[in-house]
């Protein structure tokens, strides 16, 4: 289904870590399948999702939310004319060409943006790199962190403002910002603190909520940004490099060393032609703030960069010497992750922490039915949901109970059990694993489903990860993980990982399928041992194109009859 | 585990052909839903068709089957199973009826016919007044459906008319959910090869079964 809404569609690359206002715009939820978008809350027209500039200044009239065309934003829709005002502060956004990231060959169309493992064979993160840019105000920050997103063409990339860390002004402040007298460029005008966690997290591939804030009001937006899955953090801001914390949290810093003509030339047009503000008031905030803020906090850290970029944005050089640096150090950092997994643990024990169905004659004779090449769809459907079933009653069995007694209409108590929370979700991994789906609301009345995309790359033969959408607050739940078959493991890994860093408890999670290879068992027993794996067969190996043998097949494909010819297996 | 729950010297004393659902959490909870009385009859249809399907599906594992291979997509062999043809169900009026989407569910075709026993309500003594079968039912393998026993007599009677319709007795399969040791004991007994399948041995049945699943009570 996802594959056939593609087709039709011109969707933005799956690539942008999550999304704003700007971009749900013109979208449901039906003709976005095939992109990362976390999104907390469904951002409306409420908010003015703009950006800010370096040194915000209040905008006197507001503007309707008008164009696209920003510096700050790649877009790959029809521009929108005018320049916007930033009322709020500004994000994130990344790039790919979305003619790139899809190959059709016959009857396959191959997705190349998704986001291939950020995490080694053992389960564990693999740090994002983090470069920093720093600079004065108007020196061209965000221009420089634009040309390195478009010429680093890799998916996945965060780009954090400083500006989103805007103390919250009191009444006072706000009268005196007014007046332009509140001095937005000192390092007393940030929460360093809360600048820090999220920089952390998002460093530690956690799930983060990023603040918005609101440059007419002063204070944070009730909604935030989710932040999730970066494989390049972009942080920039003027005072990037005041905190000697957040110093250490970057891979690599840049100045962005514009002369102060030209960054005053720059504020002025700005502010005048466009935020119509008067000459006086723009000199009067440069000369008292602006600029002894540049010499006394900002220009100082500029002994921390690793380099200085003159001219911002021009620089093509600077801007060449930096992506090749991020090019090398990320294939340091790449895996080849399902070749390893595909070649560890032969003819060790099976886990404990694998409950294998016991094999009844009755899942044996089901098994010979979906197994076998030559059942047709619709009985290959049938046995395959009484099977499932079986599956989704085991796992639901492994949830801690507690003791229940209850009255009975014979006038006796019964001691029973009940389950211990009502708290259980599923989430299934797109698209086998949604076959699974109708089984669990099937014994689970009202159920929480969750979905994750996870396709494998046709030329890397790496699963990627194209979309998720969990509940809310799912890291209060118990969530059982839907997929058919489970071969190497490596996209039952990627959506653990996924669960892990949305703060599901390790623990909590159950994943089960209809079967699995052995050595998928291992490799996800080995990286999250707490996960309990449930599977209603186990299948000695995988051949060299993944496939579990003696195997389904490719379950999906037999299920949903999207299945090329037959030489397709051979 | 359940206060209620026949002791396993008491268990044993059955034979091999009284088999209980493997006891697990998930399945005790679906037997504390169904016996609370404060359940909603939403809710206890709900968790009554759950329990039952587990049911069917181990009582489909008494059935016979043979060795066979088939090729896999990949090409492999995969040793699997294949059960024999010539099943049908028989369900007993009226809570039976109620197992009957179960196996529906399992088996999409296959035949099902029916028994009405009544029992005098002074005697208790149960007599068939309504028997309907598939002609052939003498050569299939029989599940017969009936989720409540408390005497055992209702069932006593229609084993009783299913071997007089010449199904030996070896080849009817009884799929129960909640069964009195009284009532096994008296079955087994009376039908030493009849096999049962139920989901607990207690002394109390839930005997409301019948009227809060189809909402007569």
């Amino acid at each position: 289904m996802l594959n056939a809404k593609a087709k039709q569609l011109k969707f933005d690359p799956p690539s942008s870590a999550s999304s704003s206002a700007s971009e749900s715009d013109d979208r449901t939820d039906l003709n976005v399948p095939l992109y990362l978008d976390p999104i907390v809350k469904e951002d409306h027209n409420s908010i003015t999702d703009y950006g800010c500039p370096a040194s915000p200044i209040t905008v006197p009239e507001k503007t309707s939310r008008s164009n696209s065309s920003d510096s700050n934003q790649i877009r790959l829709g029809p521009p929108r004319p005018g320049r916007r005002q930033r009322t709020t502060s500004i994000n994130q956004k990344t790039t790919a060409n979305p003619a790139e990231s899809i190959i059709r060959s016959n009857n396959r169309t191959i997705y190349t943006a998704g986001r291939p493992p950020w995490y080694n064979c053992a389960g564990q993160q693999v740090e994002p790199f983090v470069i920093g840019i720093c600079g004065g105000s108007a020196s061209g920050k965000t221009t420089v962190a634009q040309k390195i997103i478009e010429s680093l063409d890799v998916p996945w990339v965060t780009l954090l403002s400083m500006d989103c860390f805007y103390k919250i002004l009191n009444e006072q402040q706000h009268e005196q910002s007014l007046a332009n007298e509140y001095n937005f460029d000192h390092p007393d005008a940030f929460d360093i603190d809360l600048m820090l966690d999220v920089l952390t997290k998002l460093k530690e591939g956690r799930k983060v909520e990023v603040p918005i804030y609101n440059f007419i009001t002063h204070s944070r937006e009730v909604e935030t940004k989710t932040m999730y899955g970066a494989n390049v953090i972009i942080f920039e801001g003027i005072l990037t490099f005041h905190s000697s914390e957040v110093l250490k949290l970057l891979d690599m810093k840049i100045f962005v060393d514009t002369d102060a003509d030209i960054r005053l030339a720059r504020r002025l047009k700005r502010d005048i032609s466009q935020r119509g503000r008067d000459l006086e008031g723009v000199l009067k905030q440069y000369s008292t703030m602006v600029k002894p803020s540049y010499a006394n906090y900002i220009a100082p850290t500029m002994v921390h960069a690793d380099i200085i970029v003159p001219r911002g944005g021009e620089n093509k050089v600077a801007t060449k010497l930096v992506v090749q640096h991020v090019h090398t150090q990320l294939q340091l950092r790449g895996f080849k992750l399902r070749e390893v997994l595909a070649h560890s643990y032969t003819n060790q024990p099976m886990p404990e922490s694998l409950y294998l169905l016991p094999s009844t004659p009755q899942i044996k004779g089901l098994h010979t039915f979906i197994r076998n090449r030559h059942t047709s769809r619709d009985e290959f459907i049938f046995y395959s949901k009484r099977l499932i079933r079986l599956v989704i009653e085991y796992a639901l069995s492994l949830f801690p109970f507690k003791e229940s007694i209850v009255e009975t209409p014979q006038g006796v108590s019964y001691t029973g059990r009940r389950m211990a929370s009502k708290k259980i979700c599923g989430v299934s991994i797109l698209r086998a694993g949604e076959t699974m789906e109708q089984a669990i609301c099937d014994v689970c009345k009202d159920i929480r489903i969750g979905k994750i995309l996870i396709q494998t790359n046709q030329t890397t033969d790496e699963p990627e990860l194209y979309y998720l959408r969990l509940p809310k607050d799912i890291k209060d739940y118990k969530v059982i993980l839907m997929d058919a078959t489970v071969a190497t493991g490596a996209a039952a890994m990627m959506a653990i990982r996924v669960l892990l860093d949305h703060d599901v408890p390790e623990e909590n999670i159950i994943l089960s399928s209809l079967l699995m290879a052995e050595i998928g068992v291992h490799s996800i027993a080995y990286a999250f041992p707490r996960v309990k794996i449930v599977t209603s067969a186990l299948d000695p190996e995988i051949n060299e194109k993944f496939y579990v043998i003696p195997g389904i097949g490719n379950f999906g494909d037999r299920y949903f009859g999207t299945e090329p010819a037959d030489e397709y297996y051979a | 585990m359940c206060s209620g729950l026949s002791n396993n010297e008491e268990t044993t004393d059955f034979g091999p052909n009284l088999k209980i659902l493997t006891p697990n959490s998930q399945i005790q909870e679906l037997q504390t839903i169904i016996r609370d009385k404060n359940t909603s009859r939403s809710d206890f249809k709900f968790y009554a068709d759950r329990l039952i399907r587990l049911v069917i599906e181990e009582s489909l594992n008494q059935l016979p089957y043979s060795d066979c291979h088939v090729e896999t997509p990949t090409g492999a062999i995969y040793d699997g199973l294949k059960y024999r043809s010539g099943n049908c169900g028989v369900s007993i009026i009226r809570s039976g009826e109620a197992m009957e989407q179960g196996l529906r569910d399992c088996c999409r075709s296959i035949r099902i016919g029916k028994i009405l026993v009544e029992s005098d309500s002074d005697t208790h003594i149960a007599r068939v007044v309504y028997a309907r079968f598939p002609e052939d039912i003498d050569k299939r393998q029989v599940l017969l459906m009936y989720p409540i026993m408390s005497t055992g007599n209702t069932v006593l009677q229609s084993v009783n008319v299913l071997k007089e319709h010449g199904v030996p007795e070896q080849n009817i399969i009884l799929s129960n959910l909640f069964c009195t040791p009284q009532a096994a004991k008296t079955l087994v007994r009376a039908f030493p090869k009849l096999k049962i399948l139920t989901s607990e041995l207690h002394t109390i049945a839930p005997n409301h079964f019948g009227q809060k699943y189809f909402g007569t009570d």
